[in-house]
């Protein structure tokens, strides 16, 4: 492995402890769940669009990518940045999806309560952005980088601001309330997928 | 026009919905500053209307810079754009469109009416919500699982298309007394179901129904009125086996065992027997099994695979009078007939075990002839266990009944025994 930052070796380290394969192991299997997870978030995205009617699962549909408070796509330089940033915003990204996930899924159960599969994914997909989170951030720990997250109450206070954001777009009506589980069902699905890169590039043996 | 109370929704204009902040939530409608780009409200927001019913709504454009144009906005409906003659501008910056005699909404989340730029962008969405107001439930039925628990099951009216997600819910409460309840588990048995899991009353009567209620109404059906002991139910009987009675090509001997939940109350317990051919669909039931653990299936076919099950009715719980519900079916159980060169017959009975004759005019002759011997001749050990056993033994040796003789025990009343000789039976 190159030497760079958030490489897995540690000159420091005392040769009778040998840390690496544990780091090794909780990357591979970090990455490995990020891949299953990059194919569950596809699922997810499908079954929401089918349930919104058309022209939501049309190809062409093309609303406007408006920003989702507290939470943006990967940006275009993301895949630049070194390995400690890159997944430093992975982690806060997946930790800002979860409450989002939960008002889409809060708003489904209205609008769609008789699509069993859809809600139980939505549910699943909050849970499974939180577990991601923490899983990058042990990695995170692992490799000697600070987590460099807002403290505690501030982060609180944010993931309450975009929930209540979140409820006033579908207090503003049930389309925009579509366009709005959709946003942040693609933006999983993004964020899920860019995690699943980054860890990649770390897992001994993958593209530098 | 359907039946129903006419609900609150069902009005065809509403407020537009209030602008957002630009710190929160960017929905549709929130204008990028500076970068010329228009947005739009619908009006009416999401409307729910009566299937047959029209529709008038309006796209109203705002934008950066302003004087923002209705000229080249067109609608869609679903995915699909509307004919140009829907729409009519009516001033610089509204478009207007009119529908008539809507159909019922293609999906439960409501039909995606939206306005588009000339761009083809969107600028607006409004869902449409068109159905019919629930009808009356009807058809209630209810059972009780070993006294412990209640299920119900209703149809809803109108066969349940009403094109807009109609939540039902099951009411009950003890007839005399206390207050309404609500069932909490539904769709336990079908989609139009509920099961109430405890803190049921014997002995007194409740009262069940059934509200429909969508954006367009509501409806309840009639009451129905039970005691939860007239209808129990039970689990199928455990245990059933199924043998072969010795040799005998044409018979199987099927037991099995109460169930165990209410065994120490089924004093007047059905059971029901049915069994097919391995490779048949019809089934033969066999009715008149009451209150005993085993049969005899007669009249089969040699050699051949049968299934059998069995279920049981818990009729006469403490004294109820009403019929019981029928368990379901046990598991099948198989066993063969054995094999015989001659055919066998084609018909079927249920003999119960004992030797208890059964209605064939043959083995009536022979009860009459065992019945008289018994009382003139003392030949207390004769039964049909012992003719069957002759019968085996006949089809074992494959031999006529005039060439056999057989040795069997009748003593006299002076305690002489004497030979019994098939023939002579």
């Amino acid at each position: 492995m190159s030497r760079r930052e958030g490489s897995l070796e540690d000159p420091q380290a005392d040769s009778s402890i040998s840390p690496l394969p544990h780091l090794e192991a909780k990357i591979r299997q970090t990455h490995s769940l990020a891949r299953l997870l990059t194919k569950y978030a596809e699922q997810l995205l499908q079954e929401y669009v089918q349930h919104q009617g058309d022209p939501f699962g049309l190809p062409g549909f093309s609303p406007p990518r408006l920003p989702v408070a507290g939470l943006s796509a990967p940006a275009p330089g993301h895949a630049g940045l070194p390995a400690p940033e890159r997944l430093r915003l992975d982690a806060a990204a997946l930790s800002a999806l979860q409450p989002l996930l939960d008002v889409v899924r809060r708003h489904q159960a209205e609008l769609n309560p008789r699509a069993p599969r859809l809600l139980r994914r939505l549910e699943d997909a909050a849970r499974q952005a939180r577990a991601l989170g923490a899983a990058v951030e042990a990695v995170l720990a692992a490799l000697g980088a600070e987590t460099r997250g807002p403290p505690a109450e501030p982060a609180a206070a944010a993931a309450a601001a975009a929930v209540a954001a979140a409820t006033a777009a579908t207090d503003a009506g049930v389309f925009p309330a579509k366009v709005l589980g959709l946003r942040v069902c693609g933006l999983y699905r993004e964020w899920v997928s860019r995690t699943e890169g980054d860890l990649g590039q770390l897992v001994p043996g993958g593209p530098a | 026009m359907p039946a129903g109370r006419p609900g609150p929704a069902a009005q065809s204009a509403r407020r537009p919905p209030p602008l957002l902040p630009l710190l929160l939530l960017c929905v549709l409608g929130a204008p990028r500053a500076g970068s010329g780009a228009h947005t739009a409200v619908i009006s009416p927001q999401d409307p729910t209307l009566l299937i047959g019913s029209s529709l008038q709504a309006t796209c109203s454009v705002h934008g950066d810079p302003p004087g923002a144009t209705a000229e080249g906005l067109y609608w869609t409906l679903n995915g699909r754009r509307l004919a140009p003659e829907l729409s009519r501008v009516l001033n610089a910056s509204t478009l207007a469109l009119a529908l008539a005699n809507l159909n019922g909404s293609r999906q439960q989340s409501g039909d995606n009416l939206v306005c588009h730029a000339r761009d083809g962008s969107i600028l607006a969405g409004s869902c449409l919500y068109v159905g019919l107001p629930p009808e009356k439930p009807f058809n209630i039925s209810c059972w009780s699982k070993n006294m412990k628990d209640l299920t119900c099951r209703w149809t809803p009216g109108a066969h349940g298309e009403t094109f807009l997600h109609t939540n039902y819910s099951l009411k009950y409460k003890l007839r005399w007394y206390g207050q309404d309840n609500t069932c909490e588990e539904y769709h336990t048995v079908g989609p139009h179901s509920c099961h109430i899991p405890k803190d049921l009353a014997l002995f007194t009567p409740y009262e069940i129904w059934v509200e429909a209620t969508n954006r367009l109404g509501s409806a309840r059906s009639d009451v129905l009125t039970l005691d939860i002991l007239d209808v129990v139910t039970t689990d199928p009987p455990p245990d059933v086996h199924v043998s072969r009675v010795g040799g005998l090509e044409d018979q199987l001997s099927v037991r099995w065992v109460s169930p165990p939940a209410l065994k120490d109350f089924l004093f007047q317990a059905k059971y029901q027997i049915r069994y097919r051919v391995e490779d048949s669909v019809d089934w033969k039931v066999v009715d008149d099994v009451s209150n005993q653990t085993s049969c005899r299936l007669a009249g089969l076919k040699p050699g051949t695979v049968y299934f059998v099950q069995v279920r049981c009715n818990p009729f006469g719980i403490y004294g109820s009078k009403k019929a019981g519900i029928w368990s379901e079916w046990s598991h099948p159980t198989a066993a063969s007939t054995p094999r015989s060169e001659r055919p066998g017959p084609g018909g079927g009975a249920c003999e119960p075990r004992g030797g208890e004759p059964s209605s064939g005019p043959v083995r009536r002759e022979l009860k009459q002839f065992l019945g008289w011997l018994k009382k003139h001749a003392y030949c207390s050990n004769l039964s049909f266990r012992l003719y069957d056993q002759w019968r085996a033994w006949m089809q074992k040796t494959h031999k006529t009944r005039n060439q056999h003789r057989t040795r069997g025990s009748c003593p006299r009343a002076d305690g002489a025994r004497r030979e019994v000789l098939p023939d002579k039976l």
